[in-house]
């Protein structure tokens, strides 16, 4: 993973134990969307990752049925992040 | 297990905070009184004779720094200058030209009428100088310029609106130097330098401005109120703090930050109150400077504008010339506009902490000032404006909720996926999930309107935060004042027990508002879903004490809005769940089956 995506990654996190506790948990997916930017942003890097994430959340509204919708697999072709080690 | 673990957690963090209160306290007492004592020195007009630096070349070109006072005769104090206006009152020092003495008539230190009045600049000779002065430097090192030391002599008897005064100094060898000086119905000192040579030789000279803080303010130290360092130059606001400019000063020998720019404004921001200069023709090109100077043991904290080039003023001319104005006054919102708006300084009402969401920021503003007018009450205020806000997003909130009616019909469904996948409550929300989109229903409001409002109701905390409006503002009861903390505590019982527990910490302060606001964000959070990892549910638990704590120092007016945010949250979910007929999600069939991930 990029440090950007790391980081990213962290802000997320710090995110869900902050702020999550104290506005609540609204999420209308499974993946909640928080859930859903950690696993996207390891699997698909920062850019694609942030993109991703927030269409997520754009979606996440009252006007949209919500459901079950995981991370995407990667296409082929598509940018791969640098692997680990 | 994980709950005694995290109550020890608490109870540690706790101990450790208040263990290192108590070992701070001497420290932290010994700095009150000295501030205390500073702000004391400063309060005391009378400037004491004092040896002061000789007349000279104020620093290298375009850097105006002081000298360390030189030993010499005491002299007597220098002649001053009464200024008198509408809003202000003080004078200025005609030893050194320094414009160190003005008081705010509107504004009184504390919540008592009689107390003294707010104090922006203070002279140098007393413990806490902020002053601005005006003056040259030698390009051709030899001309005598006027400085610390230097006496001028003024044309009138009192500057006040209408009445503008010009001061002078003859250095003796052909040229003369002039300010010219006029005040208006606020804040604002306007300075006009020029020289005139009627010596036989051209004479080279830059001239400039500045306002100078030799020493450093107590600040608020909260990171969403900038203190320190403030202006707009270019179209950008440039911000420093007082220790950032420290830093940044100690690699460049003292300049913190320097531009050259087309006219602007810099200075330096309290809280409330603020000292800036500002080109009169902002199409002017000048060199604004930041500066943090350590002299003699004292941080001095220093923004100039000068030329950016020296001028040449040949035998028989005027010349080596510019305009300031001078502000040092409180940061009234519509003060400011009305500055920028008519004298062009661009941005000045910036100067005002709005932060990024200025654009929320400005207009909740206007809106809550505006309600204010016709309530006469700036808590009243908020707390309908706060109303206003809630009624805009409800469409929102109960958008979601309207489906819940539909929830019933799915009960025995989710009954039964519940029964299932008992082991794998990961599994379940998945099928549950599922569910939702066949039928098509969501009793959830979704991540986006809930990540709308964060903004808006930040916007709202941060206006309450920085506006002098709320500042000895007056609410119901005990509250004198919104932008203090609430006075009572319950550690005293209410003022029953004749001492005063914030003697022995910090911590022992709980207000009566405090722990409305904590009982209210409780209740508020009994209606919300909780997380779904049990440590986060556990954290979500101990969220309104945690709370309690932290707001208890906060201004009253600040957790006043938190509560009754937190009641009107209360009532919208309450109107919304009645209408939809089902209720409340913790005790509804689909309790379990509500998806609790955010």
């Amino acid at each position: 993973m990029s440090a950007a995506a790391q980081a990213l990654r962290g802000a997320v996190i710090a995110y869900q134990w902050t702020l999550r506790p104290f506005i609540g948990a609204h999420c209308r997916f499974h993946p909640s969307c928080s859930h859903y930017a950690l696993e996207v942003l390891e699997t698909h890097g920062a850019l694609r990752g942030t993109w991703l994430a927030g269409r997520r959340i754009l979606r996440c509204n009252p006007w949209h049925p919500g459901g079950v919708d995981p991370v995407p697999a990667r296409e082929a072709g598509q940018f791969q992040p640098v692997p680990k080690g | 297990m994980d709950q005694k673990r995290l109550l020890a957690a608490i109870a540690i963090s706790i101990g450790i905070l208040l263990t290192f209160d108590l070992l701070n306290r001497p420290a932290r007492e010994a700095q009150r009184a000295e501030l205390a004592a500073q702000q004391q020195a400063a309060q005391v007009q009378q400037a004491a004779p004092k040896p002061g630096p000789n007349p000279g070349p104020v620093g290298p070109l375009g850097a105006p720094t002081d000298a360390a006072p030189a030993a010499g005769a005491p002299r007597a104090p220098g002649a001053r200058l009464p200024i008198d206006g509408p809003r202000v009152h003080g004078s200025l020092s005609l030893r050194g030209a320094r414009l160190d003495d003005v008081v705010l008539k509107d504004y009184h230190e504390t919540v008592d009428r009689t107390s003294p009045l707010v104090r922006v600049l203070a002279p140098r000779e007393g413990a806490a100088p902020y002053y601005g002065q005006w003056g040259w430097t030698a390009a051709d090192g030899r001309t005598p310029v006027p400085g610390n030391d230097t006496d001028w002599t003024a044309d009138g008897a009192e500057l006040a609106p209408g009445k503008p005064v010009t001061l002078r100094w003859d250095n003796g060898q052909g040229q003369v130097f002039e300010i010219g000086l006029a005040l208006d119905e606020n804040y604002m000192v306007t300075a006009e330098q020029r020289v005139k040579n009627t010596g036989p030789d051209p004479v080279q000279l830059l001239p400039w401005a500045r306002i100078r803080r030799e020493h450093t303010p107590p600040t608020q130290g909260f990171y969403i109120l900038h203190e320190g360092f403030v202006g707009v130059l270019d179209g950008r606001l440039r911000e420093e703090t007082y220790s950032n400019a420290k830093t940044e000063g100690a690699k460049r020998a003292g300049v913190a930050f320097e531009q050259e720019a087309a006219g602007g404004w810099a200075g330096f921001t309290d809280k409330y109150w603020l000292a800036t200069l500002s080109p009169v023709d902002q199409a002017a090109r000048f060199r604004a400077t930041y500066r943090a100077i350590p002299e003699g043991g004292q941080d001095r904290w220093q923004v100039d504008f000068a030329q950016p080039q020296p001028a040449t003023v040949a035998p028989n001319t005027t010349g080596a010339g510019q305009a300031l104005r001078l502000f040092a006054g409180a940061k009234e919102v519509r003060l400011l506009d009305s500055y920028r708006d008519r004298l062009g300084i661009p941005d000045f009402d910036k100067a005002i902490d709005f932060g990024w969401f200025y654009f929320l920021t400005k207009p909740f503003f206007y809106a809550i000032d505006w309600i204010f007018t016709i309530v006469g009450n700036f808590g009243v205020a908020i707390l309908i404006f706060t109303l206003l806000l809630k009624a805009a997003f409800f469409p929102l909130a109960s958008k979601a909720y309207k489906s819940m009616g539909k929830m019933k019909v799915l009960g025995p469904k989710m009954s039964e996926i519940k029964e299932r996948y008992k082991d794998d409550p990961a599994k379940a929300q998945a099928e549950m999930m599922a569910l939702y989109r066949t039928e098509k229903i969501n009793p959830a409001s979704g991540c986006l309107p809930i990540l709308i409002q964060i903004p808006v109701f930040f916007a709202l905390y941060k206006v309450l935060f920085v506006t002098i409006e709320m500042r000895h503002a007056p609410f119901f009861g005990w509250i004198r004042d919104l932008s203090a903390p609430d006075p009572t505590n319950l550690f005293n019982l209410f003022g029953l027990l004749p001492f005063d527990p914030t003697q022995l910490s910090h911590y022992l302060h709980m207000p009566v508002w405090a722990l409305i606001m904590g009982v209210t964000m409780f209740l508020q959070q009994k209606l919300n879903p909780a997380p779904p990892d049990p440590i986060q549910a556990k954290l979500f638990q101990y969220m309104p004490i945690i709370f309690t704590f932290m707001l208890a120092s906060f201004p009253a007016g600040l957790v006043i809005y938190w509560s009754w945010n937190n009641l009107l949250s209360i009532a919208q979910q309450w109107y919304i769940q009645r209408n939809a007929k089902v209720g409340k999600p913790a005790a509804a069939p689909v309790a379990t089956a509500l998806p609790k991930k955010g």
